[in-house]
Parts: structure tokens; sequence; C-alpha cells
């Protein structure tokens, strides 16, 4: 792995170590098994007789699992070792980890195997912003465990560990004083489990994070699960070989993105990004489960039930809650249980709630499961109210946000979400309330699609007719207050005082996807997405060159974000633009095959004949989800996959290179159906750039 | 412990500065709760006062709910103290962050845990308005360029 760093995890537990398989991380450094947002150990170091040992070589045998071959010594000078040790270590509530050590001589030998463990409970929020810890620490040999604790008040966090074979445990780790045969070797088991604690002084106990109960859960059988996952998945063959890479890539690690919550913990939905984002995000959630519907329909249900459950119901100013509110990040560390972060559930994001509407259409449309629906209507007419009755902030039926928690809320509440994402043309960054364009699409969308439902499921046709009424109606307002005449193009956002915010920005590829762009204002916007200003050759820039604040290695000024850009695809097919789509689909996929089938979030924004690779953005992160859903979204696009009633509709627009493309056995309300396409479209003067 | 009744605290009859039984009196009188629809689920809360504990039933039947002091089987049985129950039925603190912080305990259904919040009142100083910022203000909070 990149940076001598092995990471594994299941769910939101996980383990950063380095190449060795050792832990010493600082209050900074990043490195730990981390679970429900805690630092459960930042050290855990093994040595021989006091020595640290060196690594021969260590593979990734799964997301869950890793395996360390070792030798004593520094390794600057390798000598022919005696003795040799493997690390075994797989995730599951904590860690277990397998330790065998080889001796290579004809003659037994006395070691002295030491592991040194310590935790400092850090909040993952800590880790970020170095904060300093409140509580008390204390570690104890209780029943054959070492028992590393922390307690805050009533907030208890514990870290269990024991062996399989007997060990002297002290408060600073486990010691085994052992002989290993000629030629023979020495195992044990050591389990590591992260737990809460029931605080002895109040009727109170921990229910969130795994109490002890969890202790003794067999291991889960998790290659198995992986094996399943994969095989439940449309097959894909492709001439172009790297696609069928890609494709495989991708299910995989939507596989180790599947996330369980404690509500529902034998469903899965995809959490944003592995390993800090393991969790749930509104938006990443949406967005993933809308990229990966034709794939597997189960992330998106089980995203709308969590959303659902968590949807706001009050005024609270810290959490940016109102009523009908779809919320942006749940965390279950220290500083969200004491209220020193809002994240239980925190919901300042203006996308999520109109996209969930959309989503449970989109859902419904591929998998005919009216049932959801059904369950999910006061939810759907909560979401709805809340555009209309909460979203308005600036008073002219538009959803604009400003946070109302100043200290630890989000400034931008849209997917482009760092400080200077929105800019005017001049680089001067507009006031709060924002209304950003997207967010007026996805509202328009969220209500043409409600009222669908409203008609076929809900049987409700009042409602459906006002909700056409409205979306026409903010159709038409859009198509006048956001059109930049002397640019061709919508502006990125209206201010606070109504003014346009003039930049082109790739937010505008997102109004041909939700459908509010006039039919004839949309060949300009085409253009525009595939021009020289926002395409790179490989993608659109989320900024357009030319723009004051463009920087092709800006997170939201420049770089190209893979999810944006299969949004942008789809939104080009819905209008008939079929070369456009199957250009980005090119590009982007032909990028996914420079960075081995995984797309990180997001690349520079160079020309493509500049740097002829991609350049990557150096994020913490990866996989992402939504960039893990890219490739699945422009399979979709590509092949022209649309659900009609009880049919699957295959329209294939394919980029030459990719020759014959069979997906096979797409599931869906049609049962299995196979979608074919060949290769026609030529790509190749757009990708030249 | 023994399960005592205060006096004249069954639903319909709130106690002065009791804002726990006033909390589910109210609930109980809402009778239709529109977050809770098509949504079933029955929760018992003990509630420890000093060495009481006071008991509430709540039953949710596809949003109909009923709210009693009777003894039944509950998909969550949901224990804190007397001071943090009031603290979250006036929306002081945050039940999600209690539960965090190992001050509600959770027997059972964590769904219907979650699924009960969704009833409880937002922070009592909270407006849900906020005043505007101009683009002016923005730019001399950032660096210039």
């Amino acid at each position: 792995m990149s940076d001598g760093l092995v990471q594994i995890l299941e769910g939101n537990t996980f383990v950063v170590s380095d190449e060795r398989g050792d832990i010493e991380a600082s209050p900074t450094d990043s490195t730990g098994l981390f679970s429900f947002d805690t630092r459960f150990l930042s050290r855990w170091v093994l040595t021989v007789n006091g020595q640290r040992l060196n690594a021969l070589s260590t593979d990734d045998l799964q997301y869950f699992q890793a395996r360390f071959f070792l030798v004593p010594g520094t390794g600057t000078v390798y000598v022919d070792a005696k003795l040799s040790v493997i690390r075994l270590r797989e995730v599951a509530d904590g860690f277990h980890e397998e330790i065998r050590v080889l001796n290579h001589e004809n003659a037994p030998v006395d070691l002295k195997i030491r592991i040194d463990a310590a935790s400092d409970f850090a909040d993952l929020f800590e880790v970020k912003d170095a904060l300093a810890k409140k509580g008390q620490y204390q570690a104890r040999a209780e029943g054959g465990s070492l028992v590393l604790a922390y307690r805050r008040e009533t907030f208890g966090r514990q870290t269990w560990i024991s062996s399989s074979e007997p060990a002297t445990i002290d408060e600073k780790g486990l010691s085994f004083g052992i002989t290993v045969p000629a030629h023979g070797e020495w195992m044990t088991e050591l389990n590591v489990v992260a737990a809460g604690e029931a605080p002895a002084d109040s009727t109170a106990g921990l229910a969130g994070p795994a109490g002890h109960g969890h202790r003794h859960r067999v291991r889960r059988d998790m290659a198995r699960g992986l094996a399943k996952w994969i095989g439940r998945a449309p097959e894909l063959r492709c001439d172009w070989e790297p696609l069928e890479r890609i494709y495989r890539r991708c299910l995989t690690d939507l596989a180790a993105l599947r996330f369980s919550t404690l509500t529902m913990p034998d469903r899965a939905l995809p959490a944003a990004g592995l390993p800090w984002f393991m969790t749930i995000f509104g938006r990443d959630s949406i967005f993933t489960s809308l990229q990966t519907l034709p794939f597997c329909s189960e992330l998106a249900s089980t995203t709308l039930r969590a959303l659902a459950e968590r949807q706001g119901t009050r005024i609270d100013d810290f959490r940016d809650e109102d009523p009908g509110r779809i919320m942006h990040e749940v965390r279950y560390g220290e500083l969200t249980a004491f209220e020193e972060r809002p994240h239980s559930p925190y919901y300042g994001s203006a996308d999520a709630t109109p996209l969930f509407v959309v989503l449970l259409d989109e859902y419904e449309l591929w998998t005919g499961d009216t049932r959801l629906v059904r369950d999910l209507e006061q939810a759907a007419r909560a979401a709805l109210n809340w555009i209309d009755e909460y979203a308005d902030l600036q008073g002219n039926g538009y959803v604009a946000y400003q946070r109302r928690n100043a200290t630890t809320g989000l400034e931008n509440q849209c997917w482009k979400d760092s400080w200077e994402s929105i800019s005017y043309r001049n680089g001067d960054l507009p006031g709060f309330p924002r209304a950003t364009c997207e967010l007026q699409g996805y509202a328009y969308d969220a209500k043409v699609r409600a009222a669908r439902l409203a008609r076929v499921v809900w049987k409700d046709p009042v409602f459906a007719a006002r909700l056409e009424e409205e979306a026409a109606d903010l159709k038409r307002r859009f198509n006048r207050d956001f059109w930049v005449a002397d640019g061709g193009y919508f502006a990125v956002a209206l201010d606070a005082d109504g003014r346009q915010v003039d930049s082109l920005a790739s937010n505008v590829g997102h109004l041909l996807w939700s459908g509010i762009a006039d039919k004839s204002k949309a060949r300009s916007i085409a253009a525009h997405l595939l021009g020289p200003r926002l395409f790179s050759g490989w993608g659109v820039r989320t900024l357009a060159e030319g723009e004051a604040r463009y920087n092709p290695i800006g997170y939201h000024v420049g770089a190209v974000w893979p999810f944006d850009n299969s949004f942008i695809a789809w939104g080009l097919r819905r209008y008939g633009f079929r070369e456009e789509a199957a250009c980005i689909a090119d590009g982007i996929l032909g990028a996914a095959e420079v960075f081995d089938g995984r797309l990180p979030e997001a690349f520079g924004g160079y020309a493509r004949s500049v740097t002829r690779y991609p350049v990557r953005y150096p994020t913490a992160c990866s996989p992402q989800a939504w960039s893990t859903g890219a490739p699945l979204l422009l399979l979709r696009v590509a092949l022209g996959l649309e659900p009609s009633g009880d049919n699957l509709m295959v329209d294939p627009a394919l980029p030459e290179r990719f020759g014959r493309l069979e997906l096979l056995d797409v599931p869906g309300r049609w049962k299995r159906v196979d979608a074919l396409g060949r290769g026609r479209v030529d790509t190749s003067r757009l990708l030249r750039r | 412990m023994p399960v005592v009744h205060a006096a004249g605290s069954r639903p319909g009859r709130p106690d002065a500065a009791d804002p726990v039984g006033e909390f589910f009196t109210a609930l109980g009188r809402q009778r239709h709760v529109a977050t809770f629809e098509r949504e079933s689920a029955t929760l018992r809360f003990d509630i420890a006062d000093g060495e009481r504990v006071r008991r509430w039933l709540v039953i949710v039947d596809n949003g109909t709910v009923a709210v009693s002091h009777r003894n039944g089987r509950a998909d969550a049985v949901v224990r804190m103290r007397r001071a943090d129950a009031e603290a979250i039925v006036t929306g002081r603190i945050n039940a999600q962050a209690a539960m965090l912080r190992g001050l509600i305990a959770c027997q059972g259904s964590v769904g219907a845990l979650t699924m009960f919040q969704r009833c409880l009142p937002g922070p009592p100083d909270s407006t849900g308005r906020v005043a505007p910022i101009t683009s002016e203000q923005v730019m001399a909070e950032r660096r210039p360029r």
C-alpha cells in the first residue's frame, strides 16, 4: 500500500499499521485500531528478545485480512535469519492476530516474545485536530486479559487483550517465555476486543458500541461472504480487458465499503470512504446507491431506510436540524457523546433531502418494490415539505443553505463543501445564504419523481398535480434567474441578494441529470461540458479554466471528480447527447485503468496532452464510495440502461475501443436481463485534448 | 427495585414540575404521531428517581400511540436517571449523545429507540434562524488570494 501503511477493516472497525504490523501512534498520527470512531489501540509493537522485527513482505489478502512476514533485525544489512515470524491479522469486533515463530536452526531456541499494548482512546476528531483528553486512563490484568480502560464521567471504553498461549501480563503488554524446538514452530492467537463499558455507578450501560456480549461472537466467514457478494452481481465481459478488471475491483471495494448500522445489523449500506469515513453520510450513501442500483439494489433500500430512521423532526441549531431534513453525517465517538461535535447526527447538507426522494423513485423504477415506497411515504412527504418550508432561506422559492452552527457546522452544504468552492468569476466569495444551482435541479427532480410515486403508489392524484405544478414553476423561474446570458450557461449559485454567482462550474452537468434545464439551453451546456474550459481530456473539471480561482489541483476548483463525471454523463444521455456521454465514460474509465481499477476521489484537472497520465489528488481515503460507484454508473450510461415498466431498455452508445461489451443477468423487476453492445462511438477527437 | 407510582401520576393528570410526566402525558394525548406513521414498536422506560423507579410503557401501533404505567413486554427497555430523563424530554440533552455517553441504557431493539427519538424536542434555545452574512464579511474572514 502507498505510504507504507497497511489498513484492513470490517464495518467501522479498522486497523492501520506499519508494514511490520506494528502500531506506534502519536496523538495526531493516524495509525491504530479504530472502532465506532474511537481509537482502541495506539500502541501494538511486537519484539523478539527485545528486538524489533523487519518486514520481508506484507500481503493485504482481503480487505479484512493482512499477513506480515518478518525477521529479527533492523533490515539495513540483511543476514540470513535463523528465525522468522508470521503475523496473520483479521478484523472482527476488534481484531484477531495469529503470531507464528519459526525456528530455522538445528537446535531448540529460548525466546522472549513481547507485545507492547496501549491506547489513548482518541476520538477520530481528536486525531484530526490534536485535542487533549478529559478523562482518566487505567490498565489492569483481569481474568487472563490485559484490560485498557478509559473513563470520562459515564462514558467508558475498554480494550480487552487475551492470548491462547499462557502469557505474563503487565500493564504495558503481554510476554511469552518460550522454547521453540529445532526446525519447529510456536504459535499463539491474540484477541483484541473493542468494547463499551457499563458504568458501575449508574443504572445505565452502553447500548452502542460492542458490549461484552459480542466478545465471544464467532468470526464470520467473511471470505465466503465476499465471493457470494460478487456472485450476485451481473457478469461483465468486454473485448477491452481492463474494463473487466475495473469492474471486479469496484465490486470488491464496494463489499469493503458495506456498513451495517446498529438498528439494521443484517443489512448493508455504502459508507462514504475507507477508512476515515466508514459511517453513514446522507449525500455519499445516496449518490453511491444511485450509481449501484443496476448492480446491487440492496444498498439503496438500506440507505433509504437508515436515512428515514434518522430524518430530522425538530429545530436544533447546533445540529443544523429541521423537520424533514435528511442527515449529513453520524459519528459515535467521545466528542459527539459530550455534544462537543454535532454528529448525533449532524444535518448540515442541503442536497441529501431532495436526493432522498430522487433515490426512492429510482429505486422503485428498478426494483418495483412498492412496499418500501409505501413505508417511506411519510418520510418522503416530510422531505418535500422541508424543501418548501425550511430550505427557502432567501425567500425566493429556491433551496439555499446557511449553517446555524457557526463553530463546528459546515459552511458549504453542497457536495463541493470546501470553503472556496463557490465563487464569482473574479474569485470573490458570495455571502450566505447561498442557493447553488444543482440544488434547484435536485429539488425539481424530487418533485417530478414524487408526483409519479404519489400517482402510482400513494394514490394521491391531488398531491401529484400540486407537485407537478410546483416543479414546472420552479423550472420556469430557474431557467430565467440562473441563466448567464453572456456565457451560455447556468450560474453556479444565487447569492444572498439574489444576484448570480457567475462562474462556470461542473454543477451545470447535474442540471442535465435532474432535467431542470430547458431543452433549448442544453446544447450550449453540453458544448461547455465537453469544451476546452471544462473538459480536460480525462473528464470534466470542477471549475472552468479561466475562472479566477481555477487551479488544476484545487479540490473543488479545478480537479476532476469521477463521481461528478458519472452523473454528468447520465445527464448528457438524458438530453440525448450520446457521443458526449460516451466520451466522458471513455475518459474516466481510461483513468481508472491507469489507477489500477481504483479511481481516486479526485485527480488533477491538467489537460491530458500535458501530463499524459492523470495526476492523483492526495487524499486520505481510498477507496471512496462514490468513486467506486462511478465506473458502474458509467457502464449503465454507456449501455443506455433504462427501466421502462417491467422491461429494461438497452440502447448502447459505447466508445469504439470497448469492442463488444456484455453485461449479463442485470437484476430488476424484469428478474434478470442481458445487456449487450458494440463500441461504435469515435471518442478520439475529444480525448486527444 | 420497587416500582412506585407517584400520586396523581397516571396519564392525563401530570404533576407540577414533572417534565417527564408532562412529556409522556402529552405524547399519549396526541394519539396519532405523524413521524411514527407505519411504525409499530413497544418501549418501556424505567426512570430511576433515587430508590424509586417510575415506569412508562409506550405502545406505537402504526403511528397511533398509547402511553401507560403498565408492565408489559417491550421491544426495547430503556433505563435512565430522572435528572437525565428531564434533560432529554426538554431538549437540553440530545438522546443519541446521551446513549453514547452511557446516560441511557437500551436493552432490546436499538431501532425502536432510534424511532422514538424522533418525537423528542430540540434544544429550548434553538430558533431556526440566523442572520445573513455578506460577501464582504466572508472575504474579510479569508486570507487574501
